[in-house]
């Protein structure tokens, strides 16, 4: 049972976060530029931020606990994400072009989550996914986790081997715990999110590698909160919420509430200054942001088993 | 005219290198402490501070490995008992700790005839109380306890809280903290000898500090006690092939 004082610092510092990110968006920070051509030469830049605006409001609005507000900003935040795309016709166009490009996919893949769909698109997403070619581009295993959890929030009719595909991960692997590094730990918090769809399925991470999180979850929190990784160790949070029973305590919630300034801003990390200029400030920080607003969301959908989860 | 001149501090870790050099000697079946000592001359006070410091360690080949009694090994250090008062504790905790160490040496004299058996001290707060993370520094303080033959409270928390001793030893292997990982790893070694199941695979992380590790003799002790400890909690080769 996760204390109400935990769900209470959740709660405040996911919607602090949120009103940032909707103000930030609300005055037009983040947005593709006009003259973003469908073949992006650094995709990366325009649609990396905007896949995650759209993950974190679909995560949201999916769990329904965010109160009216919250509820409200993640509508529209996600509308505009969804003009930005063009109603998916940008991200069709740019599938169209690339058959083994998998960002396309992992964006629509979040608007799906929340109803929004381009049949076009699915067509030709449904067709690609049947090519060998799909499964077979050489990228890291917790990155196939995230084109699978993507193909499975669309409802296309490929079914990936889950456990072969968890298998293959370093949480798969169980490995020394001491071994993990600041980019391997990233790994892990996103082997989790995508086999748990950010805490649908608890039950999507196979039960050793729960286990294993639940041993060495506590000491990694403690070791990135140590040296302020307050971006990593709000994934870790989410982590935690993404698996069942919590495993953490206080400890983490209560140095994010701590750093966490007035308007909602959560620096990524202690080590550097917060820029004074909004837009620098605003790209530095987006997406520790969306971390504390997926943080406080799952934390609290959790407890409460509501979201897709109870479903 | 130059000369060259090592400040008090060098000479007392230089005296407690040499001692615990001496243990992990004998622990490997070389000779033991008492080899350190002229038994003509009085014992200096940096090998005596250091005999103090080791405390029962001195005696780990008799309890780990079934060599001999080391009757010049208890002597030294109930010399060095009597001669040199316990260090001034800065806490209340650290006197909790001091406290304990020096019960652990007690026990250990007390089977030789140079000791008796010493009363143990106030109970020290368990992990639900300090936090896994100020718990596992507080026990890599006393791993000089996690020694066969010493059992007490303190040992009880240990055999119940094996995972929080298995993520303060992680913590320190990711903090960098070497030392504090052996003596924990250490803990680890006992409560597996002990029959606990153990969260971490602790042999790897013995070899990493042996190979990353400040390498002094005082880990190196830490060390094979723990390799120690963990051979005990499996059949050897020559026991296996013995079963029928």
């Amino acid at each position: 049972m996760t204390d109400t004082h935990v769900l209470s610092v959740a709660q405040q510092v996911g919607s602090r976060a949120m009103t940032w990110l909707h103000a930030a968006h609300r005055d037009g920070l983040g947005r593709i530029p006009d003259n973003t051509v469908v073949d992006l030469a650094t995709p990366n830049d325009a649609y990396k931020p905007l896949g995650e605006i759209a993950l974190v409001a679909s995560v949201v609005l999916r769990d329904g606990v965010a109160g009216p507000a919250g509820t409200r900003a993640a509508r529209e935040l996600l509308d505009y994400a969804w003009e930005e795309v063009r109603e998916g016709d940008l991200l069709y166009e740019r599938q169209l072009r690339h058959v083994t490009m998998s960002d396309p996919l992992e964006l629509y893949g979040h608007f799906a989550r929340a109803g929004y769909r381009h049949p076009a698109l699915e067509e030709l997403l449904e067709s690609i996914s049947r090519l060998r070619a799909a499964h077979a581009t050489e990228i890291q295993a917790n990155r196939r986790l995230a084109v699978a959890n993507a193909r499975r929030l669309v409802g296309l009719s490929h079914q990936p081997d889950w456990d072969a595909l968890a298998a293959r991960t370093w949480l798969g692997a169980t490995p020394e715990p001491w071994a993990v590094e600041w980019e391997i730990a990233y790994q892990i918090t996103h082997t989790v999110f995508h086999l748990t769809d950010w805490g649908a399925h608890p039950d999507g991470l196979p039960e050793p590698m729960r286990d294993h999180v639940r041993d060495w979850l506590p000491v990694w929190l403690d070791v990135w909160l140590e040296i302020g990784q307050w971006d990593l160790a709000l994934e870790l949070l989410i982590v935690d919420a993404c698996i069942g029973e919590p495993a953490t305590g206080r400890q983490g919630w209560d140095a994010l509430a701590a750093v966490q300034h007035d308007d909602g801003l959560v620096p990524r990390e202690a080590n550097e200054a917060v820029s004074s200029d909004r837009d620098e400030s605003f790209r530095e920080h987006q997406h520790t942001a969306v971390v504390a607003v997926l943080a406080g969301d799952v934390t609290l959908a959790r407890a409460l088993g509501t979201g897709a989860a109870a479903a | 005219m130059p000369f060259a001149e090592t400040s008090l501090r060098d000479d007392y870790a230089a005296a407690v290198e040499r001692v615990a050099g001496r243990t992990l000697d004998a622990l490997r079946g070389g000779g033991g402490a008492a080899a350190l000592v002229d038994p003509d001359t009085a014992v200096p006070r940096p090998l005596l501070a250091a005999v103090r410091l080791l405390g029962a360690d001195l005696l780990s080949p008799q309890l780990l490995t079934g060599a001999g009694p080391d009757g010049p090994a208890a002597a030294l250090l109930a010399e060095a008992r009597r001669a040199l008062p316990a260090p001034a504790p800065p806490s209340r905790e650290a006197a909790l700790v001091i406290g304990w160490q020096d019960w652990a040496a007690g026990q250990v004299l007390a089977r030789t005839p140079y000791g008796e058996a010493v009363p143990p001290p106030a109970p020290l707060p368990g992990p639900d109380e300090l936090g896994w993370q100020a718990w596992s520094v507080r026990m890599a303080q006393l791993s000089v306890l996690a020694l066969p033959g010493l059992d007490g409270p303190v040992h009880d928390t240990a055999r119940a809280r094996v995972l929080a001793l298995a993520r303060g030893t992680v913590r320190s292997m990711m903090r960098r903290d070497l030392t504090t990982a052996a003596r924990l790893a250490r803990w680890l070694g006992w409560a597996a000898a002990e029959g606990r199941p153990l969260p971490l695979d602790v042999g790897p992380v013995l070899d990493r500090i042996r190979l990353a590790g400040d390498g002094s003799a005082r880990t190196g002790l830490e060390l094979a006690v723990a390799r120690l400890l963990l051979d005990r909690s499996r059949p050897s080769t020559a026991e296996r092939n013995q079963a029928p």
